[in-house]
């Protein structure tokens, strides 16, 4: 493979990513509690409950402690004049190549978690394709996206 | 063409035919209800509805006028809430005109326009016109340098014309209707079928007269079977004789012109600039025979329900007469290369691998639990190892200046050429046994139909093969 980019995401993102993971993660041990609480009223065996327990340990270690560190680490980004390189996958790694003139148009997205650390993600439309950089700086956030929609408006002659 | 122009009446019983159809499970659930008691208000109501439907069409019919003014097609239409829409002619995109049965019976024909926009539906669509009006009206919203494009043979097939113009011959369409996709599954069904009559015959054979009676039954399911196989392939060929009867296409330097069908005539109009990849496929039937089909992917525009996601060009030929069809009707893309780069030796385990770990495990588990049945999952197995080594070895790629050409099987084998300028965006990715072995896989997207992407993926590069094609891609580097 080339170089990869050299642009990382904001760290904010490990947080912000933590967090969301915590949520789903918190349904899950909602669904271990009934459980018991089933287990109990029902006379059940607990066996059910104790093996929800150890699924949902291991994924909220995994989930929530070990991935938004690791998927941050390969995120990255780089915008050039003519294109956009972006990286990330943990196992898979992925780089792709999104040149200027096919773009349609850029969002900046916020959900609340974002919003809570002034974080925002760009997402880049071409006909065909979406592509999306994850948790930036808010600033940067919308400065990128002012920034490719400049260089995006060099037309070409078709599709 | 000034004067506003009413479709020819016919046009209400289409109306008419699509009213009912937007109130047939309305109806069905009234007479399902009031089956029993008041059947007499049911028809009562009924009679009114059906005198509204009528009145309905005919004011429809009535109100809808179109006429071609100030270089738009202009449409009013509406009962209660008048609706106009023009249409301006360099807007448009692409006219069809398709003829069904109805429509042949009256010389009619549909006019369907559309524009550049991605509804599922045409921009505007004149149920009924007379197919003379729908020739005219085709020649007069073709707008700029194409007035002179010679394109009446919709209308007079006889006409000569200077543009290049291909039809497929009747043995030809045959030949493609019994090498269609349906044949194999029946060919695999008819061999499931047999084993089976094979395990069971000898065994009734032996009985009593009465098992053999059974057996003859079972004879006789096996005959009926095979004749059912038999008719389904039959169908299978009139289809296609039905569907691609007749195809003709016609070319210019813009646009590329298909006529099709025996019962329903169509007539498709390609602009040349929104083919974004041209493919030729040979079917695993086909190949060995050296048959192909050529076709293109067109961006966005309507999809109609039963239309394939990609255009048949021609839906069967020679292939070596492949070149000659692209140097007439494609020139940009002639010049097909047929040594292509191939995949590493070292991608072949992970091709096989791939193709056949599910009947793998399917044969382990059959051995374990019906350790007499073990060749059903074994021939199945052994299948797949040949496609898996077969996808490997028909993998490939070339770049030409602009060009690419890629090479993939997934059944069929599809080669592929693309324009640098038609990739909307590449990607390379790598999983952690793909870097030990130093493989890559490529993905490209193009424009498809409906504003939805069409991805190519090529698996197990060698990697400094993808790296050179990203660089061919990177605009970086020009």
């Amino acid at each position: 493979m080339r170089q990869p980019p050299i642009n990382r995401i904001a760290p904010d993102a490990i947080k912000a990513w933590k967090i969301s993971a915590a949520i789903a993660e918190g349904m899950l041990w909602l669904i271990t509690i009934a459980l018991f609480v089933v287990a109990f009223i029902f006379e059940f065996s607990y066996w059910f409950g104790a093996v929800a327990v150890l699924i949902s340990g291991m994924t909220t270690l995994f989930f929530v402690f070990l991935l938004p560190k690791l998927r941050w680490r390969r995120w990255r980004y780089e915008v050039f004049e003519q294109e956009i390189y972006i990286q990330h996958g943990i196992l898979i790694v992925s780089r792709t190549l999104v040149p200027m003139i096919r773009v349609q148009h850029v969002d900046t997205k916020q959900g609340p978690i974002l919003k809570k650390y002034n974080l925002a993600s760009v997402e880049i439309s071409t006909a065909a394709t979406t592509h999306e950089i994850p948790a930036l700086l808010e600033e940067d956030a919308s400065e990128l996206r002012d920034r490719i929609s400049a260089l995006a408006r060099v037309d070409e002659d078709d599709v | 063409m000034s004067e506003a122009k009413r479709l020819h009446p016919a046009a209400i019983i289409f109306n008419l035919i699509k009213t009912i159809r937007e109130f047939l499970f309305a109806i069905i659930l009234g007479f399902i209800t009031f089956r029993d008691e008041s059947l007499l208000y049911f028809i009562l109501i009924l009679a009114g509805l059906v005198v509204i439907f009528i009145t309905s069409s005919v004011l429809t019919w009535y109100r809808y006028t179109y006429r071609v003014e100030d270089d738009e097609l202009r449409i009013e239409y509406g009962v209660f809430i008048r609706k106009k829409r023009y249409i301006s002619k360099n807007r448009i995109q692409s006219i069809d005109l398709t003829s069904g049965v109805i429509h042949r019976i009256f010389k009619l024909t549909k006019v369907q326009i559309e524009t550049a926009g991605s509804g599922t539906d045409a921009e505007a669509s004149l149920s009924a016109v007379k197919l003379a009006e729908g020739e005219a009206l085709r020649q007069e919203l073709k707008s700029r340098s194409l007035e002179s494009a010679g394109d009446d043979e919709f209308a007079d097939e006889t006409a000569e014309t200077s543009n290049p113009s291909s039809t497929i011959r009747f043995k030809r369409l045959f030949l493609a209707g019994t090498t269609s996709g349906s044949i194999g599954v029946i060919m695999a069904l008819a061999a499931t079928a047999f084993s089976q009559v094979e395990q069971f015959i000898p065994e009734q054979f032996y009985e009593s007269s009465v098992q053999w009676l059974i057996g003859l039954g079972i004879i006789i399911i096996a005959v009926m079977t095979i004749v059912g196989l038999l008719l389904l392939w039959l169908f299978g060929i009139a289809g296609t004789i039905i569907k691609y009867g007749n195809f003709t296409i016609t070319g210019n330097e813009h646009e590329l012109f298909i006529t099709r069908g025996l019962l329903e005539k169509k007539q498709v109009t390609i602009p040349l600039k929104r083919i974004q990849a041209v493919g030729i496929q040979e079917s695993i039937i086909r190949q060995p025979l050296g048959f192909v089909t050529v076709y293109a992917e067109v961006a966005g525009g309507s999809m109609r329900k039963g239309e394939d996601f990609s255009s048949i060009l021609f839906p069967i030929m020679k292939r070596d007469e492949v070149e000659d069809f692209l140097q007439t009707f494609l020139p940009a893309y002639a010049g097909l290369q047929r040594e292509l780069r191939p995949l590493p030796k070292r991608a072949r385990k992970f091709y096989i691998m791939r193709s056949s770990i599910l009947f793998l495990l399917a044969t382990v588990a059959v051995g374990i639990f019906f350790p007499s049945f073990i060749w059903a999952p074994l021939v199945l197995l052994a299948g797949s190892v040949f496609l898996g080594w077969l996808r490997h070895k028909d993998g490939g790629f070339r770049v030409q200046g602009r060009r690419l050409t890629i090479r993939h099987r997934l059944f069929s084998r599809n080669t592929i050429m693309i324009f640098h300028k038609r990739i909307q965006a590449f990607e390379e990715k790598q999983h952690k046994v793909q870097k030990l072995q130093r493989l890559e896989t490529m993905r490209l997207s193009i424009v498809g139909t409906m504003g939805a992407g069409t991805h190519f993926t090529m698996k197990d590069l060698e990697e400094s093969h993808t790296d050179e094609l990203s660089d061919w891609y990177s605009h970086r580097s020009q």
